[in-house]
């Protein structure tokens, strides 16, 4: 019977349009967003291939340049000599660490446009080369973008409440209800055939156009884990959208008008998807503070400069450390990029404690949004959004992790040779270290995706139930 | 005109006498009020570490002992953006703009370290500042104040009594267009005071004075663009078939102008008017600077610039010279990439300028986007104020490099022996001054955003005068 | 599952309503016996409605109860509704259907599975017009909808008729009906039975067969003016 009353649902829908309108406003949204996300997924991936040109132009050049100036062909200074470590390991030798877009990327661009997905490590310290930030006009980082994620997080649940604000409260005043109610059906199960039409198209249209822009060239299913992720972006956004859906019903439920239905869904939608976050976002930041950078440039200019002022001194408590890295033969003041090596060392070591600081403050933040991000399903489905698509803080660290391993390879390749003053060979070119990124486990990610399904789908439950109740004593006749 | 204070009376009792709207009132109220103070405080925090640590690198500066003019031009100094009272009310771009620049040798630095970089995403949700509050906020409250005014009282059948009391529809309007301001004054006046108050204690000095006229324009527009949406909700309220369609039109619209527009607006701009990669954005700077010598290596610019000095002074050989070739050859460089630097820098600034203009384009049809601008605007936290600070600080480091390399080329010795310089040298550097620009400044860069908004204000009047005339009353 | 009432009797025992201490309807005890139609007389706000929005468990009693043919209706609020059909003062309908998918949908959630002729043959029996049922309701008159109520009520094969204002021409057949109505010449017309409700009493009850019409008359307006 619930199947024979669905498709009078959907004819009473289908009379005036609805569910074309519904399929052209999502169906486009969803596509410009995920076009908009695919070309920042694009402009990323072209201006990697741009660095890693240059850095295979700079190393060819370098192997090029390296048997010129050994032959004397070339007159080199010392800040320019092929051969020299110091030189080399500073900037011409130097290669790029690369996070790549995820296959997935095109659906959400959440974090990736604030922080760098590539720079140039060198033997200078970490601060010099980590703020590599992309060119963007700060109001378009202010606004954020129109993707995928957007059009889920902001216009999905408005479609959806579009649609179901007067569920019941549009029978009531249609007149249509009592009728209805007359006839041995009870309002839970007449609601559910009403809902469920609604349900399936508002939903189903989101889940088949993400798997079809996907799977039609939007995204890249080879990548790791793409198949579980994207599986999980589905089940993300149904759960998201039962969420919606659950509390129309349950503001149904209520039995007041229509107009009230849709000033109270809309006050919902406010709280839940700006007012909750922003408040989250103000109570987060006084709860663990992040002081300015301000704070850390000080420290590491006053950790440069004592470093700088007592750098022979340094080099010497550096070699007695390190016995190993002693030049052949002694005698002579330390070179400058000898020099170079023990001052980045001493400031690095020095401004630590700040840079810990400041990521545990981070951390801190992080940490407290996830506990608290169940109070707003839209934050839940942000996250993981962000998760699905490699656009998220967490994929940001996991791969500065891996950037710091690769510049203590770095210096440790270059830094020895630089106390030994050994001078590099053309063939030496091709033995630095190379930087390849490694990809999130899928199961942590799954993992934690998995802990979001559940921050939507439990409310989702709860609302649905209280409704569900609620309408079970909803004031069909009078007041 | 008395029928219409009449109105406005009966509409502000009945307001205010609605729980649902003194909830509604109160909420927005504590929220701009906690947003006033949240800002009020960080901007006393943030603007006491900004100072101290201007003064801090200025100590430094002074501080650096014995050394070659150029290695201190190395060294150099950073400058700090200083935060401006009015911020606390709109963070505007501040969070997305670095607050720190390097002032070196050799080159124009990007700033670096923003703020939103130390924050998790729920920021990119929403951030709780006044702007938030007076720009989503308070219009969302206005349509709700107002959306039913006409159809409501179809609905009820009071507009059929109304004008058989011979009300007109324009004296109609007007009266409840008074009644919505009044109740929105009940919050917005206390809070306004607040915020002054709040603006005051944080400014010191000579700011309030500079802070007042920006604030009279920020508030000015902002009663302008409530005005506008107070006008829209009547016309579409009297235009409605019913109080469900007027609301379910303006939610819409609320929507579009809020959400959607300015993410549309941010696409379309890119589309006209793209902006470099980094990397591009580099590599090309790298390229016209490498057609220079840097200093440090003699390169084919050198070696002309070289030739040059020796004809003019009419000697065979650099050390016969009166100047020390060193100097001319660094300030040669860096004039070489000044040039550059303006034409880097200009053409991204001017890209970034011609896509806040596609934004005022768009603002015609989506008011919210002009306000955004305004706000920013007045409160000195839009992009122009950001690039205005941005070539003071390197006008600065620019008169840094022409009193080191002048110290090079007027004392040094000419036999390329160290020279080393003192704290004279570094003291005649006066220390970094920054003025934030006038109101007016402001204005004539904001005239596009304030026409904006004073033509959807007027254009609102003539709209619900216009529907209201034309109501149907049954 | 059916249920063969044969003699289904609609009874009200010590039936009332208040809301926030108003008394709607004072306790109401009333019995109808099957073939019989029983109209409830009354000025606007008396309790005629709420006393048909009891017996269909729209609102629930503050004491006493309500049975249809021997069920409760609020323990058993389905299968009692299986056995009556409710046609309200102004039947209203999705107007984005026609008559006949409104008839088939109301059928429809009574459960009931009918083929398109048996549909049109309701609805020709209820005096619709045959070219109006393929119309949308959106065109129709109060009286063609109210006729749609008629066949929806034929169509279900009710046992008990609930009628809220009666209007114009309704001829249902179903073994017994319970009335409410301001229109006393009605009443006395179709009526084997009339009760007389006031401020949520009911006043008196009277057999139509033994009074005349100046009778009804004269004992309705004594009980107004009282």
């Amino acid at each position: 019977m619930l199947l024979r009353l669905m498709t009078y649902e959907w004819r009473n829908l289908s009379a005036d349009r609805t569910p074309l309108w519904i399929a052209l406003f999502l169906g486009l949204t969803m596509a410009y967003g995920t076009w908009n996300g695919s070309q920042w997924v694009s402009f990323q991936r072209e201006t990697i291939e741009a660095a890693r040109q240059e850095e295979r132009e700079r190393l060819e050049g370098l192997r090029r340049e390296i048997p010129l100036v050994e032959a004397g062909e070339r007159k080199v200074s010392a800040f320019t000599d092929p051969r020299l470590p110091s030189a080399v390991g500073r900037g011409p030798g130097a290669r790029y660490v690369v996070m790549p877009p995820y296959g997935l990327g095109a659906l959400a661009v959440g974090q990736s446009d604030l922080y760098p997905y590539y720079f140039k490590v060198t033997t200078g310290s970490k601060q010099t080369f980590l703020n590599n930030d992309e060119i963007e006009n700060p109001v378009h980082l202010l606004t954020g973008r129109f993707d995928a994620s957007f059009v889920l997080l902001y216009l999905f649940p408005l479609v959806i409440l579009a649609c179901s604000y007067n569920l019941v409260s549009a029978e009531k005043e249609g007149g249509t209800l009592a009728l209805a109610l007359s006839q041995p059906i009870a309002l839970p199960a007449l609601t559910m055939a009403k809902l469920l039409p609604r349900v399936g198209l508002v939903i189903s249209m989101p889940v088949l156009l993400s798997l079809g822009l996907m799977a039609a060239g939007g995204g890249d299913l080879r990548a790791e884990g793409a198949g579980i992720r994207l599986a999980l972006w589905v089940a993300i956004t149904v759960a998201y959208g039962l969420f919606w859906f659950a509390l129309a019903v349950a503001v149904n439920a209520w039995g007041r008008g229509s107009a009230t239905n849709a000033m109270v869904l809309a006050g919902l939608w406010l709280l839940f998807v700006v007012l909750i976050p922003s408040v989250l976002n103000v109570a987060v930041k006084a709860a663990y503070p992040v002081p300015s950078r301000v704070e850390m440039i000080q420290a590491m200019r006053v950790a440069g400069d004592a470093a700088t002022r007592q750098g022979a001194h340094l080099l010497a408590r550096y070699l007695e450390d390190h016995p190993e890295m002693a030049p052949a033969e002694k005698g002579g003041a330390p070179d400058f990029g000898t020099l170079q090596v023990a001052v980045n060392e001493a400031t690095e070591r020095a401004v630590q404690p700040v840079r810990d600081r400041f990521d545990a403050q981070v951390a801190g933040q992080q940490a407290m949004v996830d506990r608290f991000r169940f109070l707003s399903p839209a934050i839940v489905a942000q996250a993981a959004f962000n998760d699905v698509a490699g656009a998220s803080a967490g994929r940001y660290s996991h791969f500065l992790a891996q950037a710091d391993i690769y510049h203590r390879q770095w210096r440790d390749y270059f830094v020895p040779r630089i106390l030994r003053k050994e001078k590099l060979a053309a063939a030496d070119v091709d033995r630095f270290p190379a930087f390849a990124y490694r990809e999130e486990e899928w199961g942590q990610v799954a993992g934690r995706l998995g802990v979001a399904l559940l921050g939507l789908l439990l409310p989702a439950g709860l609302v649905a139930g209280a409704g569900w109740r609620w309408l079970g004593r909803y004031p069909i006749a009078g007041s | 005109m008395k029928m219409t204070l009449l109105i406005a009376r009966k509409e502000f009792t009945e307001m205010l006498r609605d729980g649902r709207f003194r909830g509604a009132g109160a909420i927005v109220f504590t929220l701009l009020a906690g947003a006033l103070l949240l800002g009020w405080q960080s901007h006393r925090e943030v603007s006491a570490q900004h100072r101290s640590a201007q003064e801090a690198t200025r100590a430094q500066w002074l501080q650096q002992g014995k050394k070659n003019p150029h290695s201190a031009a190395h060294y150099g100094v950073y400058a700090f953006k200083p935060q401006v009272p009015l911020s606390l009310v709109d963070h505007g771009t501040d969070p997305y703009t670095g607050v720190a620049v390097w002032l070196e040798a050799h080159k124009q630095n990007e700033f670096k370290y923003r703020p939103a970089q130390d924050a998790t995403a729920v920021q990119r949700l929403g951030e709780l500042t006044g702007a938030t509050v007076l720009q989503l906020l308070v219009p969302l409250l206005i349509v709700l104040l107002t959306f039913s005014a006409f159809s409501g009282e179809r609905e009820l059948g009071t507009l059929r009594q109304l004008f058989s009391l011979g009300v007109s529809p324009a004296e109609l309007a007007a009266g409840k267009a008074l009644g919505v301001a009044a109740a929105l004054g009940v919050w917005l006046v206390p809070a306004a005071i607040l915020g002054s108050v709040a603006i005051v204690a944080a400014s010191g000095g000579g700011e309030v004075m500079a802070a007042a006229p920006r604030a009279g324009w920020m508030g000015l527009s902002y009663l302008l663009y409530f005005g506008a949406f107070t006008g829209v909700s009547l016309a579409v309220s009297a235009w409605a078939p019913s109080s469900r369609v007027a609301l379910m039109v303006l939610l819409g619209f609320w929507m579009m102008n809020g959400l959607v527009a300015p993410r549309v607006a941010a696409d379309l701009a890119k589309s006209q008017s793209p902006s470099p990669s980094a990397f591009a954005f580099a590599q090309q700077m790298q390229l016209a600077l490498a057609k220079g010598s840097d200093g440090h290596d003699p390169g084919a610019r050198a070696k002309a610039l070289e030739t040059e000095l020796l004809k003019k002074y009419n000697v065979d050989r650099p050390e016969a010279l009166p100047v020390n070739l060193l100097g001319v050859r660094l300030q040669d460089s860096e004039n070489h990439g000044n040039e550059v630097f303006d034409e880097s820098y200009g053409a991204l600034w001017e890209n970034f300028a011609a896509q806040n203009r596609i934004h005022q384009r768009v603002a015609w049809m989506a008011p919210g986007l002009a306000m955004r601008s305004i706000s920013m605007g007045f409160a000195g936290t839009d992009f122009a104020q950001h690039t205005h600070f941005a070539k003071a600080a390197e006008e600065y480091r620019r008169m840094i490099q022409r009193t080191m390399n002048e110290e090079l080329t007027h004392r040094a010795p000419k036999t390329g022996a160290p020279h080393l310089a003192g704290p004279e040298l570094w003291n005649k550097v006066a220390p970094f001054a920054y003025t934030a620009p006038e109101a007016g400044w402001v204005a004539e860069r904001q005239a596009p955003a304030l026409g904006v908004v004073a033509g959807w204000f007027a254009g609102s009047i003539l709209l619900a005068g216009w529907a209201a005339r034309r109501i149907r009353v049954v | 599952m059916a249920y063969h009432v044969q003699n289904i009797m609609l009874v009200a025992s010590g039936l009332s309503k208040s809301y926030a201490g108003k008394v709607a309807l004072h306790p109401l005890n009333l019995r109808i016996e099957p073939g019989e139609i029983f109209c409830l007389l009354g000025a606007n706000g008396a309790g005629k409605t709420t006393t048909i929005n009891l017996f269909l468990n729209f609102i629930a009693p503050t004491a006493g109860k309500a049975t249809i043919g021997g069920l409760d209706v609020t323990k058993e609020p389905l299968a009692s509704k299986r056995l009556l059909a409710y046609i309200p003062e102004q039947v209203m309908l999705y107007k984005n259907l026609t008559g006949l998918e409104n008839l088939e949908y109301f059928t429809s959630l009574a459960g009931g599975r009918h083929t398109a002729s048996e549909l049109a043959g309701f609805l020709d029996e209820a005096g619709l017009a045959r070219a109006d049922a393929g119309k949308r309701v959106g065109a129709y008159s109060k009286g063609m909808r109210q006729k749609v109520g008629i066949a929806i009520a034929i169509a279900k094969g009710a046992r008990a008729l609930l009628l809220d204002e009666p209007t114009s021409g309704l001829d249902p057949k179903a073994s017994n009906e319970f009335m409410a109505t301001y229109d006393l010449f009605r009443a006395k017309e179709t009526g084997t039975r009339v009760g007389i409700m006031k401020q949520g009493h009911l006043m008196a009850t009277y057999t139509t067969s033994e009074l005349g019409h100046s009778d009804l008359e004269r004992i309705y307006l004594e009980h107004m003016h009282e």
